[in-house]
């Protein structure tokens, strides 16, 4: 095998977690078993979910335009969406791998050339960026194909198109990447690097939603909607106009068979291989010098009257318990991983309800069917909805649900120690209770907020997201003590490509979804909202509550590390 | 004193035993080695005694209190130097020294005099503001020390605690450990390097394939061999006839 394909591999690999090969005759256990159809399942379960909201996305897009036949679009929307999806995730992507760990330095020692070395480290990031546009390129021509009978080229091109279109727009993330590491020594840093990279991405998916919400403003007439969407000034046509492989796309799909579709086709084909081709051939040289001296850690050390006073002033005797939560608190929100994929929720999500409420705001009030909707709001459901929202934002953050598994590498230390499982796993529990008031307080508070709540609906809201999201994070803490991820390399692994946490964010929206629908079905006032959905998952909480010690402890120690 | 007796532990994704009836004891006052190649059960053994681990048959007793019925009494009277010292990275020196102050319970005067006194002695006592990421293997292994001895256990537990120490810090090291024998507490470590067991032991135990293959001290060793050798030669051939005996 070339030493880039090795290369590629190798990265693939490390970047997923996938697992090795089992050795020869070694047969797979029950367990295992088990926990690969599991897997598999919640794989098809989320990639549904997904494919549903991409589809339904799409039809209800066909259909405002097919109205003013202008149904072609939904082709440059595609294409175009693709794009901005990919270059987000891809950007993200790149920057929070381009250091992967000290593997890299190792890497650098052996002789490889620095061609093969980047490139296959833009194979392994390509790998999820495919997958991500092809995604949405499917969902469309499921659409199309089935409303417009398109000629075969059609699937030919639509597939070229969702593989290719990823290409620049990772070839554009590591031409400011690797220029701006060259030459900028402080980013040079894994925490920095998550930091920027972070806010970066929160910047580029607020960008992303604000497209989403203009795209299908809430107008009630379709036709009205679908001008909109396909007007001069809208965002689909502002980047189909000044981003040419998006335009390429779209012609080759919408023409397929002809030879226009064809010129198109292949113009796209060296369109989006230029860019790559060029970034690989130019810039591998700097990418493999900006590895180096990566990491490096630069001590800030007292003077010697200044580390007496530090020992005096700093090491100072608090109660256990209070010591091992604040571990909890520091020891995630000093990751970076951790951070911006847990605890940040509660700060991203009201972000993405402000933009979602300024940008819609005139069109829902001016909605002559929201005289109706503000009656149930003030019949209840406004309780019951700042209450479910709060529930979600404090069930959100996945710190109780991967707080075993991030512990991993610290375990053996921990049961080392002189303090009880069940004093240990109840500093977690601490942890994600704090963090689930403070996302409830905010979740019921902005809702109150959007729907002018007033002060009894509010907290009849606020009492039941208090009980519902802390019935969600011991049943998460239950989950992660129970089945926990102790073997993996990066702290990705723990926190995003957790199960447990996609488990309970899926398990979250079944249980918050089917308690609105009750208050709805049984027109619950904010008083009997606050009543079973206070009482009953508090009552839950306390029965789950009282065994959890003893099983933590009986878990822990059948953890082998 | 800690007396390890018929400790027995396989691991669930393991056929093989890593432990297999093993029994030791370390008296007060007293320098253990344990030693052993790689693989052979050393850490196994010490993550019983310190209760990291749940034997599957035996006992681990420290200063008389059984480690299975009463872990947090018998935590309380062990410093333990784990193997990897890679934990923590995301908190200050400080702050894990107060970490593990508060759980063990030392009082604030106590762990400042100890932390003045042990991170003086390993030079790490103007990075006590630093996070643990930014120290190198050598300095997190300094710092793992110190924090063993905050609550001056009678029973120190060290796992290769030699690994990634320069000269002088492991000439410190070794003296600590004489001063606290002499002070009649009991040192337990586990290495592979020779040089160190064969100045430091007063008695030592070479394990191999989960089985002690030899209790004693250095002269008993060398009387039961017939050999006049270094610890190293002597060491190769019990080890090599013991794996020739299994085979």
């Amino acid at each position: 095998m070339s030493v880039f394909l090795s290369l590629s591999k190798l990265y693939v690999k490390s970047f997923y977690n996938l697992p090795g090969k089992k050795a020869p005759g070694s047969k797979a256990t029950g367990k295992e078993i088990g926990k690969l159809v599991g897997v598999a399942a919640l794989v098809v379960l989320v990639a549904g979910n997904l494919g549903y909201l991409f589809v339904v996305m799409n039809l209800n897009l066909y259909q405002g335009l097919a109205m003013v036949g202008m149904q072609g679009l939904l082709l440059l929307n595609a294409a175009v969406m693709a794009t901005m999806l990919t270059l987000v995730v891809g950007f993200m992507t790149s920057l929070s791998t381009y250091y992967l760990n000290d593997m890299e330095l190792q890497l650098l020692s052996m002789p490889i050339r620095p061609r093969a070395l980047f490139g296959a480290k833009f194979v392994a990031v390509y790998v999820t960026e495919a997958a991500l546009s092809m995604f949405f390129m499917v969902a469309t021509m499921v659409v199309f194909g089935i409303k417009e009978r398109p000629h075969p080229l059609f699937y030919a091109w639509g597939t070229l198109a969702g593989l290719l279109l990823p290409l620049p727009a990772l070839a554009a993330s590591y031409l400011i990447q690797i220029p701006l590491l060259t030459f900028a020594r402080f980013l040079r840093n894994k925490k920095t690097i998550m930091i920027v990279g972070g806010v970066i991405g929160i910047l580029f998916g607020l960008g992303l939603n604000i497209y989403f919400q203009r795209m299908m403003p809430p107008v009630a007439d379709p036709a009205a909607r679908a001008a909109t969407f396909a007007g001069p000034g809208s965002a689909v046509s502002a980047m189909g106009r000044g981003y040419p492989p998006a335009m390429l796309a779209w012609r080759a799909m919408a023409s397929p068979a002809s030879a226009s579709g064809l010129v198109a086709a292949l113009m796209l084909l060296v369109a989006c291989a230029a860019g790559p081709a060029l970034v690989v051939l130019l810039l591998s040289g700097a990418y493999a010098r900006s590895l180096v001296g990566f990491n490096e850690a630069h001590i800030r050390k007292l003077s010697k009257d200044g580390a007496e006073a530090f020992i005096a002033r700093r090491l100072r005797r608090r109660r256990p318990f209070p010591t091992m939560v604040k571990r909890e608190f520091d020891m995630m929100n000093r990751e970076p991983m951790y951070l911006l994929n847990g605890p940040f929720i509660v700060v991203m999500l009201p972000l993405i309800m402000g933009i979602m409420y300024a940008v819609q705001k005139d069109a829902l009030l001016a909605d002559p069917d929201m005289a109706g909707v503000r009656a149930l709001i003030d019949g209840g459901m406004g309780a019951a909805l700042a209450g479910l929202v709060g529930a979600f934002m404090g069930s959100s953050t996945s710190i109780a649900c991967t707080a075993v598994s991030r512990d991993a590498k610290a375990l053996p230390f921990i049961k080392s120690l002189p303090i009880g499982p069940g004093a240990y796993l109840l500093a977690k529990l601490g942890h994600a209770l704090i963090f689930g008031a403070v996302g409830s307080v905010v979740g019921v508070g902005l809702i109150s907020l959007f729907l002018r709540l007033g002060a009894a609906d509010a907290l009849a809201g606020l009492a039941a997201s208090l009980a519902l999201s802390s019935l969600l994070n011991l049943a998460g803490l239950w989950l992660d003590t129970a089945n926990p991820r102790l073997e993996w390399d990066n702290p990705i692994a723990a926190m995003k490509q957790n199960p447990n946490a996609v488990i309970m964010m899926l398990g979250a929206m079944g249980l918050l979804g089917g308690a609105g629908y009750l208050a709805f079905v049984w027109s619950m006032s904010a008083g009997e909202f606050a009543l079973w959905f206070g009482l009953a998952p508090a009552a839950a909480f306390a029965a789950l509550l009282a065994p959890f010690p003893r099983f933590g402890e009986r878990r822990l120690a059948a953890m082998e590390g | 004193m800690i007396e390890l007796s018929g400790i027995t532990k396989t691991y669930a994704k393991s056929a093989v035993k890593a432990v297999d009836d093993l029994s030791v004891s370390v008296r007060d006052g007293e320098i253990f080695g344990f030693l052993g190649p790689n693989g052979a059960g050393k850490t196994t053994t010490i993550k019983a005694l310190t209760g990291v681990l749940r034997p599957d048959a035996g006992s681990a007793r420290i200063d008389g209190i059984d480690v299975a019925a009463d872990p947090i009494a018998a935590k309380r009277r062990i410093g333990y130097v784990t193997d990897n010292p890679e934990l923590f990275a995301r908190l200050k020196a400080a702050e894990y020294l107060n970490f593990v102050g508060d759980v063990y319970g030392v009082s604030s005067a106590d762990r400042r005099a100890r932390t003045s006194e042990y991170a003086t002695l390993f030079g790490i006592k103007d990075a006590l503001g630093a996070s643990i990421g930014s120290f190198s293997y050598g300095m997190k292994q300094k710092l793992l020390v110190t924090a063993s001895l905050l609550h001056d256990p009678q029973n120190w537990v060290l796992d290769e605690p030699m690994v990634g120490l320069d000269p002088k810090a492991a000439f410190a090291l070794k003296e600590i450990m004489r001063a606290r024998a002499a002070a009649g507490k009991a040192v337990f470590f586990s290495t592979h390097v020779m040089e160190v067991a064969e100045k430091m032991c007063d008695r030592l135990a070479i394990v191999n394939k989960g089985r002690i293959v030899f209790t004693g001290t250095l002269a008993e060793l060398k009387a039961m061999q017939g050999a006049d050798g270094s610890l190293e030669s002597l060491f190769l051939e019990l080890v090599d006839d013991s794996a020739e005996e299994s085979a």
